[in-house]
Order: C-alpha cells, then structure tokens, then sequence
C-alpha cells in the first residue's frame, strides 16, 4: 500500500552469485576424494609416461649377432648395413651351430648367423625384420664382392651422394608435436573427466531438490555459469600443474630440447583447453539437466561423448599426418578443432591465420552453445521425473 | 504487507489458479488450506519465482516481488533439498550468503541457528547423514538462516513428531513476533487453527474463504445444536418447528435452528422423548468450516462472505 518506503534491500550482483557457486564449487571438490584421486592418478599417469619416453630414447643398444663361421669376413658388411638402417650391430662368433643355438635361446645375442653355402638365420621366438634385412644385404654384398674380386675386378670407392632437403621440416617439430599430442591427449582426458563433474553436479542439484532452494535467490544462468567456471578453474589448474610437470620433467631429463618453442606449443593447447571446455562443460551441462537421476545421465551424455571420442581419434591419426586433408579440414571444425588444431600448428602445416579462424570460429561455436544450453538448462532445471526433451526444455514455460 | 493478486496460472489445459488473492501483514501468522491439488504450493512457486503466473502479481510492501525482494524471502519448498554431502553449518552459511549477506555475518549466522535448532554436535556433519528430523531442522535453518523479512513455508510440519511440531511452532511464532509475514501450507488444520492468525482456503484454484477463525465461523450461516437424546425416536426433531436436522445418528442429532428459534424449546422436546445426555451449541471447527467451503459445487459462487450453510457436511 504504502510504496516507495520499501527499504534498501543489499542488492547482490550477478557476479556475486555466480562468484559464490563457483567458490562453493572449487571448495567441495577440492576436499572430494574422487577428484583428488584422479588428479594423482593423472599426475602418475603422466610422470609414469614421461620416464618411458626417457627409457624408449636411452634404448639404443646395439643388435647382438652371433655368427658361427668366417664372423671376421662379415663382420664389416653387417656394419654398414646397419648403419644404412640407422642401427648398430655388435658380432661374436660362437664355436659352432649347437652353441650358438643356445646363445640365441638363452637370449645373448638376439640372433644368429650361420655360414655356409645356405645361410640361416636363427632367432629365439619370432624374427626381427630389420635384423633379417641387415643380415641378407650384408650376406648379399659379401658375395657379391666375393665374386667380383674372383673375377679380378678391381672396386674404386663409389662416389658419394650429397642430401638435399627441399621442403625441410622444421627443425625439432617432432618434439613440438610430441607436446602439442600430449596436450591435445590431456585435454581430451580432462574434459571427459570436468564434463562428468559438471554433468553429475547439476543432476546432484536436481535429484536432491537443492535446485529450488538455490533458483529461489538467483536466475538459472548464474547458476549455470557458476558451475562451469568453478570446475573451469580446477581443469586449468589442473592442466597447468600437469603441463609444468610434464614440461619441466621432459626437459630436464632431455627429451626436449627446444625449450622456447614447446613452451609455445604448450600455451597453445592450454588455450585450446579452455576453449574446448566452455563448449563441452555448458553442452555436458546442459543435457544434464534433462534428468533427474544419477543412472539416466550416461544416455544423455552419449552423443557429447562420441563427438569428443572421434575427435580424439582424428586427433591420433593427424599425430601421423598432421599436412592430411582429414586434419587439415577438422582442424576448423568446432569441437574437434581444439584437439587436432594444436598438432597441425605444432607440426608447422598451419599458418597463423588458419589457428585464428579455427579460434574465431571456435568463439562462436561455443557462444551460440552457451545460449542455447542455458536455455535448456533453464527450461529443464524445475522438471522433474523422467527424461525431458530438448523440444520441451527449450519451449518450456515457467 | 504480503500481497497475492489474482494469480492465474494454466499447466496446459489445467487451470490451477483461477484469481487467487489474499494479503499477510507483517508479523500475521497466515495459514494456507486447501485439498491436495488445489494450488498452495503453485501460488507459494510463483511468489518464489519459481513458476510465472500467467497473470496476476505478488507484492510486498506495495513492490512487486522481484529477484531482489526474493533473497529478503525465507523458503522452504515442499519438495525439501538440501546439497547432501555439504556439512551443516557450511550448508546454513552458503545459503546465507546467496541471501546477501556478507561472509563473517553469514558465519555468525550459521552458527547461531545450528545451536538454536539444536545441532550444535551435528554442525560438521554431513547433511545426508542426519536422521530425517534433522534434516527438516536444517532445512527450516536454511530459510531462517538470513534473517529475511517474510516466511513462505509449504507444508513446513509435514514429517514431524509432536515434539517437533511444538519446536518448529515455537520458531514460526517468533519470526511472526519479530514482525515477519508468515505462510505456512499445511494438511494439519488443528495445528493451523492453534497457530494461525489469519487462514485462507483454497479451492478450485481460489480462495473460497478467508480471514481469522473467528471471521469464518461468524459468516457460517446458523450454527449448530448437537442433541444427545439415546432413547429418542428417529425423526423426533424434524417435528419443532423452525429446527432443520444436518445429521442424524442413533439419537446423536446436529441441529441447525432457524434465526429467533429458542434453544428450549428444543431441549423440551428432547427431554419429552427421555435421558438427554449431551446438549449444547458447538463452534465448527477448521475442519468443518474447511469441508464446507471445499465441498461447494462447482461455480466460483461458493466463497465469500454470502457462502451459505446450504450445503451438506460430510458426515
């Protein structure tokens, strides 16, 4: 009746409420056992993969080839042509076939050559074809050389061939494309993982009923927004913690050694991170809030699920063929750009502007998803019972 | 002053509201009754914003209730939620700080209403560990946590035991002595006729009577005469004049007596028909001034102060 005195109410701002969600969010999981254990396992996972790359570089022993036989004779020939195939060979010889028959089962050497007008070749359990070239040229080129000295032919040293690279990779971009796959492996792991979170928090809100309570002193959007960024800043704090272990760690124990550009390459895929998981957060999000039940989310969560799946898988492939027109292509595709992207720049095939328009694109892709999803969100939010459609969540009225 | 202005508001064909209105004053205790169904917890939805009537407004203190007016609102949804594995006080001081206020005072807060709800052993506990009691405990906690200016409670002492009904009665009181409007739903119509100052009934998507007690039983048409004459014939009553019989069962008869009709007179006729154990005027309660008001055939003529009696109450 009486209507200007109303009192001045405290006015939270928008950015208040969606401060307190996110907060509220950061808080409880960080004191979440299973998000601890899964950050540790991750850093396992990482730390455990880095020292078999170190160990898978350091293995570079020499091929041991046992030889019964003129071994003095073939010795050089197996040299070189395992050098052609960039490898080392060490030889012994063994007294005769028996021996070396147990030096080859015992493993001592992992193969064996025996001389002869047949050669044979023995191996303990299954052949290595790049021993078995080695040792065929190498018997080939001795007899080769045998019978064209027997036929008093006199050899001059052939001339030597020089190498010339006429589009040289850049130097180093395997490295740079080792990290860019790592990133694009752990973004594609995080957002799985901060997709689930976000999706299994919003179904805890509706199951437990919290939802009204929480919407009765704030609108839907900030509730949403909340969310996501909470969880945003816990997947970045995560990727940065695992990108400067991982960074650090390969480093110093020399597995890189391009120090500036991986550095590069890495705030590359953290900013590729982030986008990503603005789409796929507010996508997981809001099919989320189409049911009501822990159990029903696995099939609303299926088709973000695939999208980020053969995302990965492209990903992989264009590790392999990152100049490819399957890479090539969906590097500008909207939500598989995130992951296969950062490899192609990594491995020099994309130039600056090819990365702005996937990252502009990528803005509007996630811009057009955070509306819509809020839209569903907040049309579904309030219904509960059973698995409402998206038909239904968009046109619902309040 | 708590105003509700004729809330319409349609579910598809399902015209669940059709004009609903009433007012709380501040510091009124406003019971809200109504058969399942019949709209209270849809009419307390749209005063929280929760769902939008199609027409028709909410309004306190002449302001219609917006977002910023609803954080000054304690609530507490029918569907009771809680965040389950937030610890007590975290829970009442979150709550308090999405109602504005500021983060030490929503600690004082907090704690305060954990030790006034008398969980101060469960403060750290998580929620879903909490027996059902206290839960309830936590979440009334969770509507009172910021001290706001106006009550809206659905069904807020349904699942309670006496005792708790008592405590939580208690709190109600106070909030009301501090000067807040406050709206409670509820099935326990002796409970609202103890507590409330003010009750409104809802049916058929509007408020069919409204007002105190006292009010509602004044605008019942005649009141009532319950006769208890064991030995009497069946039919004895129908014969005084001006005595029209509402029930009639085994020598237990209610009888309703025509304005200027003496009492007596019908004691007389009683008594000439043998023992007469039980004689006297009684007030109908809630409950009966609920099924009255409920049990109107269809057409939106049965509510206000015209209603009559006419109509049979369920026996």
């Amino acid at each position: 009746m009486s209507a200007p005195e109303a009192p001045t109410v405290t006015r939270p701002s928008s950015l208040r409420q969606v401060g307190l969600v996110a907060r509220r969010e950061v808080s409880t999981r960080i004191t979440d056992r299973t998000f601890l254990v899964t950050t540790v396992v991750t850093l396992v996972l990482i730390i455990g993969l880095l020292v078999f790359q170190v160990l898978l570089n350091s293995d570079d022993d020499p091929t041991r080839v046992g030889v019964v036989g003129s071994s003095s004779t073939i010795e050089p020939f197996l040299t070189e042509q395992a050098t052609a195939f960039g490898q080392e060979v060490q030889v012994s010889s063994a007294a005769d076939e028996a021996e070396l028959r147990t030096q080859v089962e015992d493993g001592d050497v992992d193969a064996g050559l025996v001389l002869g007008d047949r050669p044979q070749l023995l191996f303990d359990e299954s052949a290595d074809d790049s021993v078995v070239s080695i040792v065929r040229g190498a018997v080939a080129a001795e007899s080769v050389q045998e019978q064209l000295v027997a036929a008093g032919v006199r050899l001059d040293s052939p001339p030597a061939v020089q190498v010339v690279e006429l589009q040289p990779r850049q130097a180093g971009s395997d490295q740079l494309i080792g990290v860019a796959s790592a990133g694009a492996f752990l973004t594609y792991f995080l957002l799985i993982l901060f997709g689930q979170f976000a999706a299994q928090g919003v179904v805890e809100e509706k199951s437990s009923r919290v939802v009204e309570l929480l919407l009765s002193t704030m609108r839907p959007w900030q509730l949403l927004a909340g969310k996501i960024l909470g969880l945003g800043v816990l997947g970045l704090l995560q990727i940065v913690l695992l990108a400067v272990i991982g960074l650090g760690g390969a480093l110093a124990a020399g597995v890189l050694d391009l120090p500036g550009q991986a550095v590069g390459t890495v705030a590359q895929s953290l900013m590729w991170f982030i986008l990503a998981y603005a789409l796929y957060a507010s996508l997981f999000a809001a099919a989320a809030s189409l049911v009501s039940r822990q159990e029903d989310l696995g099939s609303v969560l299926t088709p973000m699920t695939m999208l980020l799946v053969v995302g990965f898988i492209i990903a992989v492939q264009a590790i392999g063929n990152p100049g490819g027109t399957l890479a090539t292509v969906t590097s500008f595709v909207p939500g598989v750009s995130p992951l296969v992207m950062p490899i192609r720049a990594a491995a020099g095939e994309a130039s600056v502007w090819e990365v702005l328009v996937a990252v502009a694109l990528m803005l509007v892709a996630v811009v057009l998803v955070v509306r819509l999803g809020g839209r569903i969100y907040a049309g579904a939010l309030l219904r509960t019972g059973g698995k409402i459609k998206y038909r239904e969540a968009l046109t619902a009225e309040r | 002053m708590l105003e509700i202005d004729g809330l319409y508001k349609a579910y598809g064909d399902n015209r669940v509201l059709e004009g609903v209105g009433f007012t709380v004053a501040p510091g009124q205790m406003f019971g809200f009754c109504g058969s399942n169904g019949a709209g209270k917890t849809t009419t307390m939805r749209i005063a929280m914003g929760l769902a939008r009537a199609d027409a028709g407004e909410v309004r306190w203190r002449g302001r219609p209730v917006d977002e910023d007016v609803r954080r000054r609102i304690g609530y507490m949804p029918e569907e009771r939620g809680l965040y389950p594995k937030m610890r007590v006080r975290e829970q009442l001081a979150y709550f308090a700080r999405l109602h504005g206020m500021e983060a030490a005072s929503a600690g004082r807060a907090a704690e305060h209403w954990v030790e006034v709800l008398g969980l101060g052993e469960r403060r750290d506990e998580r929620v879903e560990k909490l027996s059902l009691g206290n839960q309830q405990r936590v979440q009334l906690g969770a509507a009172l946590v910021s001290e706001p200016e106006v009550l809206i409670l659905d069904e807020p002492f349904s699942g309670l035991d006496p005792v708790g009904v008592d405590s939580l009665a208690e709190a109600l009181l106070q909030q009301a002595r501090r000067g807040v409007p406050v709206i409670f739903s509820s099935h326990q119509l002796e409970l609202v006729e103890r507590l409330c100052d003010a009750v409104g009934i809802l049916a058929r998507g509007r408020i069919v009577a409204s007002g105190t007690v006292t009010d509602l039983r004044a605008r019942e048409a005649g009141r009532q005469l319950r006769v208890v004459a064991p030995d009497a014939p069946a039919g004895w009553a129908a014969a005084v004049p001006g005595v029209r019989v509402v029930s009639e069962q085994r020598g237990d008869t209610v009888l309703e007596l025509a304005p200027g009709t003496d009492d007596q007179q019908v004691l007389s006729a009683a008594l000439a028909t043998g023992r007469v154990t039980h004689f006297s005027w009684r007030e109908p309660t809630l409950v009966e001034l609920f099924r009255e008001a409920v049990a109107a055939p269809t057409g939106p003529s049965a509510g206000g102060p015209d209603a009559t009696g006419s109509t049979a109450v369920a026996a």
